[in-house]
């Protein structure tokens, strides 16, 4: 919704991202603000924002695909444990450089991924996502029981190197996640509003309509499947040389539910909803984290550390909350604000 | 021939505990239409507030026993009046996506209740174990099998010649006409739940008497799932035979297989499974065929 007396001229102009001159000052400076962060916040706010930052490339998948094109997936840690592992193998067994390795692994995880939608041709709705944690367990399974894999060891991805310097602690790793976070954003971005990603939208509500008007509905779902493992095996490659560490226990269903539920949380199909529902439940998951330490002191049946599951249990219900109250996410509040301070003396 | 028939038999006991929990799954969405993984949760509670009951609290095992029925259906009314009422009308996946939210707001709890240690029931059933010519067969496994025959029987009857059940029956078909012919379908739904609780909640403590309490007994909900989806979400005889066959494809998998790939092939059979029958029959061994385009 535009403010009273702007008018867009021209197609370009109504399907700009960034139209005043406002929104290039807000994106430069909150890019500026971004990358240098770590000159002044402190060793843990930038480990968590590099957490954060990974967490959202693969919402950002699954936004795609879920939010997008409306096949559920519960299998983005598998995909995203696909992408980790391709990208520490290639790096450590086949010697490739990491640079090479992490759009390789992505494209890998996204090849896997079209064989993982492949159900999506058959069914849809609730029996998608039932099959979608079926794969999920068969890949994690095939992970640890694989030779190549280092089965249930796990594998130590090394740091990654520009011109001889190693990006080896989370200040230089985090120029790196960040960087990538923006690429793949804008990449989001923008797909959504191409050809492809209006044929997704079509798709999602109503597919025969879709069908109908001619779209290869087989194409498009495993495209958005392809896109979304895209996302998720990047995410999983950085991931994997941030933590120096791949094992086949970072990935698990828990992680699919989160994942799922920061886009419900966040809107679904909704860019900045990703990044609304990532950054709303991580911080909650923070606060958890900060709180239960003095829970635990004044209700000594919780036990010594109940963190992991008091956020469990938070999570769930915000999750209740948000499906029952605000089933649209925190994006369309997002949008009636922003409606409501561009007419504002006015109420509509 | 005999490995083979005692991993049989051990798959049959083994299934008809899922083949319960499947049950439960299936008599919420025969008439709600809702999938619930939430009933993995009630499962687990289940067994929690028997344990409970049972051995800090030191109840006679029939006052338990009524205790136990009595919180679990209290959790499913619970859980359908505060999370599903309000949906109804909402498309049908935001539902199936609440009762996943449930499911975690309830094993935040479960996990602080169990903290990663395995918690044991008292025994309470049979020691000993039955031989049936050279097949050895636990005989708590048996009892447990038996009960969950009999809750069968007793589910069927119930649909079939009860007032409630005719009820139930009815808006399974169509909630509108249900409706409109004086059948009050929110009633319906919480006898349901409430109903389908009871029916996780014996399925837990069944469970929990042959395995012990561990932190992963909610994960029982996607089996659960499975076997539902399996045998054809609208079909009660379509769950008994769902959850028996996963149970004997596990075990008779895990027998043969394991010792060929190094173990871990009893978790991984079900989903196999579960991909094979979706991409094939994605209605189910007994579940009513849609008749829809993808």
């Amino acid at each position: 919704m535009r403010p009273c007396g702007i008018f867009d001229e021209a197609y370009t102009q109504d399907m700009a991202i960034l139209r005043t001159k406002q929104h290039w000052a807000v994106l430069v400076g909150a890019l500026v603000l971004l990358y240098l962060f770590p000159l002044f916040g402190s060793y843990y706010m930038v480990s968590f924002l590099n957490n954060l930052f990974i967490t959202i490339i693969v919402v950002l998948g699954l936004q795609i695909v879920s939010g997008y094109c409306g096949q559920i997936s519960f299998g983005q840690p598998a995909f995203m444990a696909v992408g980790a592992y391709a990208s520490a193998i290639l790096t450590l067994k086949a010697g490739l450089n990491f640079w090479l390795a992490l759009p390789l692994s992505g494209i890998i995880a996204g090849l896997f991924g079209v064989i993982g939608g492949a159900p999506s041709l058959r069914i849809k709705g609730f029996y998608l996502a039932i099959a979608t944690i079926a794969i999920h367990f068969v890949t994690i399974w095939l992970i640890m029981h694989l030779q190549i894999t280092g089965a249930t060891q796990g594998l130590n991805p090394m740091p990654p190197e520009i011109f001889g310097f190693a990006l080896d602690t989370d200040e230089r790793m985090y120029f790196l996640i960040l960087t990538v976070t923006v690429i793949m954003t804008f990449g989001a971005r923008n797909m959504v509003r191409s050809k492809v990603g209006r044929a997704f939208v079509a798709i999602r509500d109503n597919d025969l309509a879709a069908e109908v008007m001619g779209m290869n509905l087989y194409h498009y779902k495993l495209l958005a499947f392809f896109i979304s493992c895209f996302y998720a095996g990047i995410a999983g490659s950085l991931w994997g040389h941030f933590f120096m560490v791949v094992h086949p226990e970072q990935f698990t269903l828990t992680h699919a539910l989160w994942y799922v539920g920061m886009i419900i949380i966040g809107g679904m199909g909704s860019i900045p909803g990703v990044f609304f529902g990532v950054i709303f439940v991580r911080v909650l998951d923070e606060f958890v984290l900060f709180a239960s330490p003095f829970l635990s002191d004044a209700f000594p049946w919780l036990g010594a550390s109940p963190a992991a599951a008091l956020g469990l249990s938070a999570f769930g219900l915000v999750l209740i909350i948000f499906l029952v109250f605000e089933p649209r996410g925190l994006a369309h509040r997002w949008e009636i604000f922003k409606s409501s301070y561009r007419l504002y003396p006015f109420a509509y | 021939m005999i490995q083979f028939l005692q991993l049989l038999v051990a798959g049959l006991m083994e299934g008809g505990l899922y083949a319960l929990l499947a049950a439960s799954i299936v008599l919420v969405y025969k008439s709600t239409q809702v999938a619930s993984l939430a009933h993995g949760q009630i499962l687990a509670f289940g067994a929690i507030f028997f344990y409970l009951f049972l051995g800090p609290f030191g109840l006679p095992l029939i006052v338990a026993i009524i205790l136990t029925f009595a919180a679990s259906g209290l959790m499913g009314l619970v859980i359908e009046r505060t999370t599903l009422r309000p949906l109804i009308g909402q498309p049908l996946f935001a539902s199936f996506l609440v009762t996943f939210a449930v499911f975690m707001l309830f094993d935040g709890v479960f996990q602080l209740f169990v903290k990663g240690e395995a918690v044991t029931l008292p025994p309470f059933l049979p020691k000993g174990t039955m031989y049936l010519g050279t097949i050895h067969v636990p005989k708590g496994q048996f009892w447990s099998f038996l009960a969950a025959l009999i809750l069968f029987g007793l589910l069927g009857l119930m649909f079939r010649y009860t007032k409630i059940g005719l009820g139930l029956r009815a808006s399974a078909e169509d909630h509108q006409l249900a409706q409109s012919t004086g059948i009050s379908v929110k009633q319906i739904f919480s006898i349901i739940w409430v109903l389908s609780a009871l029916v996780a909640c014996i399925s837990g403590i069944a469970t929990a008497s042959i395995t012990d309490i561990y932190y992963t007994l909610p994960q029982m909900g996607i089996k659960g799932l499975i076997v539902a989806l399996f045998g054809g979400l609208e079909s009660l005889p379509g769950a008994l035979l769902g959850g028996l066959l996963l149970g004997v494809l596990e075990n008779i998998s895990a027998g043969y297989l394991d010792p060929l790939v190094g173990g871990g092939m009893k978790e991984v059979a079900a989903y196999v499974m579960l991909l094979l029958i979706l991409l094939i029959r994605p209605y189910g061994l007994l579940g009513l065929v849609r008749i829809e385009r993808i």
